[in-house]
């Protein structure tokens, strides 16, 4: 059992602060789905969860199991446990999945450290997880999780359609084993199809040792992926909690109710 | 000018006696150091050496290779070179110190075949009628530019590589170069003739040359319808100045690929050009560079259509670091006639650190109407979303800046077409990316 916590985080880009003050609690086995707006600030929260530099915490803190994770650099969080399937994956020219991933999934899983008397200054290619087992477990997943075979030697993300890039997202948070996934719009721009491969692999995903974090703008998802909590997000803060029927009724009223029940002047709706 | 024991006509006659080379040898090298004597040392007003000066070079600061090497078995070789020989699964090799051959060993029966490849100081002897029609001659001539007559009349390694007509060799022929001497003056050259329908795979492996300099020559003169696949792997010393002159001759139908690989040296000044002479010819150029420190590394291409009907592609791929510099310079030529010509020039850096500077100078000289040319620069930073990405999943900075570097190159890598060439090169990446 693992935990969670996010306390009154503010954090920003310079001066400017995006998020004010949020609060959240997210324990393993359950799945929490974040709903709000355009430019309410849910990748922002996702980044400074996972410790994108480009941010900075002003106040409050991030617990993961009671231990602050502030000073930790993003690897180090990876490999703590927290993984963010990202809105916009960037591609990497060059770099084939399967490479990537045994790189990644040696780092997370410790092969790294351990050899760590032998090592040739971490030149790629040394201390990784031996290729067999890499190979064997890869494909499996890539079957179980429904991404083509021929996925692996293609170069991360290069030229992928968006849903190709949203399954990969899901292979790799497969192959790395978080404790806490937070999804940022993993479900948008996705055709039906698509939608249904990404939530099959959330729902197989979602096991009693793994917490979720389910960002997104739209109800859609939540007919395939059934949340255990629903939380609105607006103007950089939650304003409202509580069970399915919390997205059941944004569904019925829409984003322009939020806007007049929590008016926030400075947040645009896009 | 004075020059140090050696650079003189006096000195090329004591060198070419030491080598008890044939006459024409001998008057090769005078009519090469007259044209040495007569041509200017360039200025860095001359276009091509505006953005790469020679100051702090001085040519009587390095001293002749006088000290060659007899040949002998494996246990003259250094634990590093033996590493360099086996790092690759060559059909034959041969290892050059200190201006002279040190060790060859060949795994194939390639006299057999008719193929020669050996020292080109034995070839001088062995095959001098051959050699002849094609030393100098070609490709690249004496008075090509001030680097090239004196290397002409100076040269002291270097391979003949001869395939006959459709002979095929199917490994690489290996051609090792150490310049273990501190402060020496090398004139490596490598001559590679492929008959009529002929297909090899030649790799030349340079090292060493700590405080000196290297003023290499590399011909390649295709016939029709050869397959040539030439890597030259550039790993000197960083207090090396190297300079290089290379030119392909290409007949009908012949196919290139070319892969320079421009890793050591303090300053190197290469001037790299495809001359597509007959119709259909087939050429691609690819380099990767990888300066870092100082290192100041200068590319000068070529790509001369005057024939219809032949493509060309050039793609060099390089990344910075520290306070290193690059240089690339390309000009697209098609001649009157090159009609249905394709001939594409990419140039693509990735600057690691704000102090590392690359200039990008691609051109085009068109005098035919139906052609397709077109050129690309492109200088782009190592993206902090793109770390972040890899960060996030569990990468190290250091890791995920690696593996960024590291892709950028195998665009080039990609397009290797031998097995072997490409282990060897994904090897050398890794030491210089992970060092
Ligand atoms: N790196 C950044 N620099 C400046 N402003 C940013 C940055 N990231 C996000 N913002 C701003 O913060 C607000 C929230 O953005 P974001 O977190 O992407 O919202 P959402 O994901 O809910 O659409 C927007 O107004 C956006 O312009
Ligand atoms: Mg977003």
């Amino acid at each position: 059992m693992s935990i969670l916590e996010i306390r009154n985080l503010h954090a920003g880009v310079e001066d400017t602060e995006i998020l004010k003050g949020v609060d959240l609690t997210l324990r393993s086995g359950e799945i929490h789905a974040l709903m709000g707006p355009n430019g309410s600030g849910k990748s922002t929260l996702g980044y400074v969860i996972a410790g994108h530099p480009h941010y900075d915490v002003y106040e409050g803190d991030i617990l993961l199991d009671g231990e602050s994770i502030l000073d930790m650099e993003a690897d180090e969080r990876t490999k703590a446990g927290i993984f963010l399937a990202f809105q916009y994956p960037v591609a990497v020219p060059g770099v084939s999945v399967a490479n990537f991933l045994r790189t990644a999934v040696s780092n997370v899983r410790g092969y790294t450290d351990q050899e760590n008397g032998s090592q040739r200054s971490g030149v790629i290619g040394s201390n990784l997880m031996p290729m067999r087992d890499f190979r064997r477990e890869l494909n499996a997943k890539m079957k179980e999780f429904n991404v083509d075979p021929s996925f692996a030697r293609r170069y991360l993300n290069d030229g992928f359609s968006g849903g190709e890039k949203k399954r990969t997202e899901v292979l790799q948070m497969a192959m790395l084993e978080p404790k806490f996934a937070i999804l940022d719009e993993s479900d948008s721009g996705l055709d039906i199809d698509a939608l249904r491969v990404v939530s099959d692999g959330i729902n197989k995903l979602a096991t009693e040792d793994r917490g979720f974090l389910l960002v997104t703008h739209y109800q859609r998802i939540l007919n395939y992926v059934t949340p255990d909590y629903v939380s609105i997000f607006y103007g950089g803060r939650i304003v409202q909690t509580g069970g399915p029927e919390v997205a059941a009724m944004l569904e019925e009223k829409g984003y322009g109710w939020v806007e007049s029940e929590f008016e926030v002047v400075e947040v645009v709706e896009a | 000018m004075e020059y140090a024991i050696g650079l003189s006509e006096e000195g090329v006659r004591a060198l070419s006696a030491a080598r008890n080379e044939p006459e024409w040898m001998l008057e090769f090298r005078l009519e090469a150091w007259r044209i040495f004597e007569a041509m200017p040392w360039p200025k860095p007003t001359d276009e091509a050496w505006r953005r790469t000066r020679l100051t702090g070079f001085k040519l009587e600061d390095y001293q002749l290779n006088n000290a060659a090497p007899t040949e002998g078995d494996r246990t003259g070789v250094s634990k590093l070179l033996g590493q360099e020989l086996d790092e690759m699964e060559s059909a034959a090799s041969l290892i050059f110190q200190d201006g002279g051959l040190l060790y060859r060993d060949s795994s194939e029966d390639l006299a057999g075949k008719g193929v020669i490849f050996t020292d080109l100081q034995s070839a001088v002897t062995e095959h001098g009628e051959l050699l002849r029609r094609y030393f100098m001659t070609q490709a690249v001539k004496p008075d090509h530019n001030k680097f090239t007559a004196l290397h002409a009349a100076m040269w002291d390694t270097g391979a003949f590589v001869y395939v006959p007509r459709n002979t095929k060799v199917d490994l690489p022929l290996q051609i090792i170069l150490n310049q273990a001497t501190e402060g020496a003056a090398g004139y490596h050259h490598t001559l590679v003739v492929t008959e009529e329908g002929a297909e090899v795979t030649v790799v030349d492996d340079l090292l060493g040359g700590k405080d000196g300099m290297q003023s290499a020559v590399v011909e390649l003169c295709q016939g029709e319808n050869s397959i040539l696949r030439y890597m030259n792997l550039q790993d000197f010393d960083h207090s090396t100045w190297n300079f290089l002159t290379g030119r392909a001759a290409m007949q009908r139908n012949a196919d290139l690929r070319w892969i320079q690989v421009s890793w050591g040296s303090k300053v190197t000044k290469a001037f790299l050009d495809i001359d597509l002479l007959g119709e259909g010819g087939h050429a691609e150029l690819l380099g990767i560079y990888f300066p870092t420190g100082r290192q100041h590394i200068d590319h000068q291409t070529l790509q001369l259509h005057r024939a219809p009907r032949c493509f060309s592609d050039l793609l060099f791929n390089g990344a910075l670091k520290d306070k290193a510099r690059n240089v690339y310079m390309g000009i697209i030529k098609v001649f009157p006639g090159a009609q249905q010509t394709d001939a594409f020039q990419r140039n693509g850096n990735l600057i690691l650190d704000g102090t590392a500077r690359a200039d990008s100078i691609p051109g085009l000289e068109i005098e035919a109407d139906d052609v397709r040319c077109t050129h690309a620069a492109t200088a782009a930073q190592v993206e902090d979303e793109y770390v972040f990405y890899l960060m996030a999943r569990g990468l190290s900075r250091p890791q995920a800046e690696r593996m960024i570097v590291q892709g950028f190159f195998q665009a080039v890598l990609d397009r290797v077409p031998v097995e072997s060439v490409v282990e060897k090169l994904e090897r050398v990446i890794e030491r210089k990316i992970g060092g």
